[in-house]
């Protein structure tokens, strides 16, 4: 039944992308960008990247999770709209998916993981998602895939402004403001945005969504300035502050709230000197929350960590199509919170990069990465990597890792039931990858498999006490596919991009799957553009998730399916200026991520978009 | 909803929607009456769901799930505590939700609900038409625990009696309420309230480590990780006292039933008279789980058979046993998440 549904919605779209044959040039999901992360575009051999640019990101409601949960196959299980949202990335759980603020590790220290909805993408250039094993350039949690959130600047490009502001339903508020201005020798790009929302929408049994509402704001700033010849400095810095009210399922409940604020700030100086390029960087993240149990009181449980990270990536050239690259970094936490006595630690860790151009069809790359910390014990991870181009339309990518998740400061500290002899999750893993490119058509088949061993779980002990214990080993395996198709329509042109993923994520003990891992997740985009006027189309299929972990089917929630609707008038002389309406759940699917957490009916909104 | 029942109404007449109408359909059928009255309820508190009550006839031969959500449209709220009975009602305590749903104890119809002023409400007892409700309040301080006193006519909350410590378990005895001042097994004093003033009388100072109490014929019997103590209720005093032998000890949850306490340790039942000078050695019962952490989940002995409840993973189903005193297995019954409470309604 599950099985059928998907086949008859992705047939159709692979059918119709396989069919066409256009006069553009075609474009594809590796396609390689500039990135502040060297790293990502240099050592993915044999890995897939989706990009997702600032015109598609857009089209989302402005949190990561919004952007994601349409464009890529990571699942989100998310608390109802504007809520906790957590990843799954290839049946991985929400603390195996790590996220790059331009190439820095920023998952939570407290527990793990990211919250997706607590970060607002409009200050973020680009957005990049990364399958599979990451550790070795990305340190811990990078087991089901990476995200990368990058900015970008850029020398000799002027004066530029962008203004955006969406209104709609639920008195939400999406608005956003970008300058940007560089010279030869130096570039500077500001943003600012706010976003909020009374987040009351009702409820399909109909109830209301109380006490959901939310705001965030955040603040961007780049600055880069080339002092010398072959001698840039840069300099990143961003703040979120943020405040979400809880909802509610029952209005007799308990009426909370979340703030939330986070700095990042990141100093690079990188400095070429004959084969040799240098890059250190300095960086310092702020993690601050409180919960307030009761909404009226002042009193709050807390998390606070500062993390200072030293770091020095020296890559050499001399090599004829051979890359070395060695990356060595410090990272110093210092942490606490409610339940957490002050707590420091300190990782020191070396990594080794290769990559060898062996013919012009044949690159691969291997690296190695050991930490050095008496926190935990910390095991040799390494990641290898090939990519064969057979022919000019085909190319075949294999990649293989041994990756790691650390215990966070919950597992390790929280009192009472804190463990500091926990291992690291380990998982080793490997995928195969196969490429297609026609002329403006472009699929990607990725099959991956992935053993994680160790993995903690909190789980209730004597007294009522929970403890985290290394306690499970699940197994992963399952498939990616990505198309990308454009093509002149008519008089206009017409763009498809469609990812589809079947993920089988198995605790080997039970042999059960995992709850709130689907098996089918598809995603779709539809767009057309003729002359003046701009239509797209958005369609995400969720499959079913199993909420127990004996898979008993009566708990299911049911697979849905959303489709979103915008078209958008540009004017303006040059076109810059930009109109626009969408509908969101066009047919008022009624959908949960959660149980009991129901998500939006049909809603709308407007948009202005000015370019300058 | 309205299309769908529109549609079975042309299609089966009416008959078949009188169950899913509350208030617009005049002829309701009696339910069988008394559908719930000869047997037990088996308390599943539930995980990111709400919790469910199971029904079990008392020849344990009829057993159905989730007979709240069943019989009305509706839930109980997440992480039900307990539950408790007064006249022909049944009360369940949902401390998620700070709520306690009032259902027809034969029935399981609701009644009504109290819905405000709770704030995780977690035990209760009964006197005078009245509820004495314990309250968490804030996790983070055992100090705003109170107790919520609520009107059974009105189903408002009429009291509240500060405690200035932990709060959980709570019994009564002759127009007196006992509050177990313990969270997690640490806690040594038991507050007592005279109902007819809401006043605080006395608290009775026990051994460290709280972690059970009962009451039978005005002995208050209480349960420590390390002793067993008996308190005579007209004098507040303690009168014996049982220290476990090292090789034995760490007991968890009790039931006094007709002068034999049951104790349980981990995955076994031990027994003894509550005037033994000496505690159990061997066990009565030890049952298999593979839960690591949910063994033994609820406990309760009554009419000489003994039940426990087994969690499992806490995130599936969980399932019951049920034995005579001897220890010999009668029946194994699967229920819902995390079964913690067994409520007779003889």
């Amino acid at each position: 039944m599950m099985k059928n549904s998907v086949f008859y919605i992705l047939f159709p779209l692979l059918l119709l992308s396989l069919s066409g044959y256009g006069q553009l040039d075609s474009i594809n999901y590796l396609e390689e960008v500039f990135l502040t992360d060297d790293k990502l575009k240099d050592f993915s051999t044999g890995q897939s990247v989706i990009t997702i640019n600032d015109s598609v990101s857009k089209l989302s409601r402005p949190s990561l999770g919004a952007v994601l949960q349409f464009n890529s196959p990571i699942y989100f299980k998310e608390n109802g709209l504007g809520m906790v949202s957590s990843p799954s990335f290839r049946g991985t759980t929400a603390s195996q998916t790590a996220v790059l603020w331009n190439g820095i590790n920023i998952n939570s220290q407290f527990n793990g993981q990211v919250d997706f909805n607590t970060i607002n993408t409009a200050g973020i250039d680009q957005i990049a998602v990364r399958g599979g094993g990451g550790s070795v350039i990305y340190g811990t949690g990078a087991i089901g895939g990476t995200v990368h959130l990058n900015n970008r600047l850029s020398f000799n490009n002027g004066f530029e402004h962008e203004l955006f502001i969406q209104y709609g339903s639920y008195n939400t508020v999406d608005a956003r403001y970008n300058l940007e201005t560089s010279g030869e020798i130096w570039s500077l790009s500001i943003s600012g945005a706010r976003n909020s929302s009374d987040n009351d929408y009702s409820y399909p049994n109909g109830r209301e969504n109380l006490n959901g509402g939310f705001y965030n704001n955040a603040f961007d700033i780049g600055v880069a300035y080339k002092f010398r010849p072959r001698n840039y400095l840069r300099f990143f810095s961003s703040f979120i502050d943020g405040e979400r009210h809880f909802s509610l399922i029952r209005p007799s409940e308990s009426r909370t709230k979340y703030r939330d604020f986070n700095s990042r700030n990141l100093f690079e100086w990188e400095s070429r000197i004959s084969d040799f390029k240098s890059t250190s960087k300095l960086a310092f993240l702020d993690e601050n929350y409180r919960y307030y149990e009761n909404i009226n009181s002042e009193r709050f449980s807390f998390g606070e960590s500062e993390t200072f990270i030293a770091r020095n990536d020296l890559e050499y050239f001399g090599f004829r199509n051979l890359q070395l690259t060695s990356v060595l970094t410090n990272t110093y936490t210092d942490g606490e919170g409610s339940g957490i006595e002050g707590n420091s630690r300190n990782i020191f860790s070396a990594a080794i990069l290769m990559k060898h151009e062996l013919t012009e069809k044949v690159t691969y790359e291997a690296g190695f990465r050991k930490e050095f910390t008496e926190n935990y014990e910390s095991p040799v991870l390494f990641s290898t990597g090939a990519k064969y181009d057979f022919f000019s339309f085909y190319t075949l990518r294999l990649n293989a890792s041994r990756n790691f998740r650390i215990p966070t400061y919950n597992d390790l500290y929280w009192n009472p039931g804190g463990n500091p002899l926990l291992k690291p999750e380990t998982s080793l893993q490997g995928e195969i990858g196969n490429n297609f490119k026609l002329k403006n058509f472009s699929l990607g088949l990725t099959t991956f498999y992935i053993d994680i061993d160790d993995m903690i779980r909190w789980l209730p002990g004597d007294g009522g006490v929970w403890r985290p214990q290394n306690e499970d080993e699940v197994h992963t395996y399952g498939l990616e596919t990505l198309s990308e198709w454009r093509k002149q329509a008519g008089p206009g042109i017409l763009g498809v991009t469609a990812i589809y993923s079947y993920t089988a994520s198995k605790n080997q003990k039970t042999g059960k799957q995992l709850i709130y891992v689907p098996y089918h997740k598809a995603t779709a985009g539809l767009s057309y553009t003729y002359r003046r006027w701009n239509f797209d189309y958005q369609f995400l299929y969720n499959g079913e998730v199993y909420t127990r972990s004996d898979n008993n089917s009566k708990y299911n929630l049911n697979a849905f399916t959303i489709s979103n609707f915008s078209g958008a008038y540009a004017f303006g002389k040059d076109k810059n200026y930009r109109m626009g309406a969408r509908v969101r759940n066009l047919f008022d699917e009624a959908y949960r991520n959660v149980e009991d957490r129901w998500m939006p009916g049909t809603n709308f909104n407007i948009y202005l978009n000015l370019n300058y | 909803m309205k299309l769908r029942r529109f549609i079975l109404l042309l299609m089966f007449g009416s008959f078949l929607l009188n169950s899913c109408s509350e208030e617009d359909d005049p002829i309701i059928p009696e339910p069988e009456t008394g559908a719930y009255s000869e047997g037990l309820f088996v308390l599943n508190e539930g995980a990111q769901a709400a919790g469910t009550v199971t029904y079990i006839s008392n020849d344990l031969e009829v057993v159905e799930n989730e007979i709240y959500q069943a019989t009305n449209d509706d839930d109980l709220g997440t992480f039900l505590q307990s539950m408790f009975f007064n006249d022909d009602n049944a009360y369940i305590i949902s401390n998620g939700s700070n709520l306690i749903t009032v259902v027809d104890r034969n029935t399981f119809e609701v009644v009504g609900k109290v819905d405000s002023d709770l704030v995780v409400p977690y035990y209760a007892a009964v006197t005078g038409g009245k509820a004495y409700v314990t309250n968490i309040n804030s996790f983070d301080t055992s100090a705003d625990d109170f107790v919520a006193v609520v009107d059974l006519e009105t189903l408002e909350v009429t009291h509240t009696i500060n405690l200035n410590t932990a709060a959980s378990n709570i019994l009564e005895d002759d127009g007196f309420v006992y509050v177990q001042n313990s969270s997690f097994g640490t806690g040594n004093t038991i507050t007592v309230i005279n109902t007819a003033t809401n006043a605080i009388v006395e608290t009775i100072e026990v051994n460290d480590g709280l972690t059970d109490m009962d009451i039978e014929n005005a002995y208050l019997y209480v349960l420590s990780s390390g002793s067993f103590e008996t308190v005579d209720l007209t004098t507040g005093e303690v009168v014996s006292e049982l220290i476990f032998s090292d090789e034995i000890q760490g007991f968890s949850k009790l039931d006094v039933e007709e002068g034999t306490a049951y104790l349980t340790l981990d995955n076994a039942v031990y027994s003894m008279q509550v005037g033994a000078t000496e505690g159990p050695v061997e066990p009565i019962i030890e049952y298999s789980s593979n839960s690591q952490w949910g063994k033994m989940y609820g406990f309760e002995v009554e009419n000489d058979r003994i039940y426990i409840g087994d969690a499992g993973d806490f995130s599936s189903n969980g399932f019951i046993q049920v034995y005579n005193v001897s220890g010999d297995l009668l029946e194994q019954i699967a229920v819902g998440v995390a079964p913690n409470g067994f409520y007779f309604n003889k």
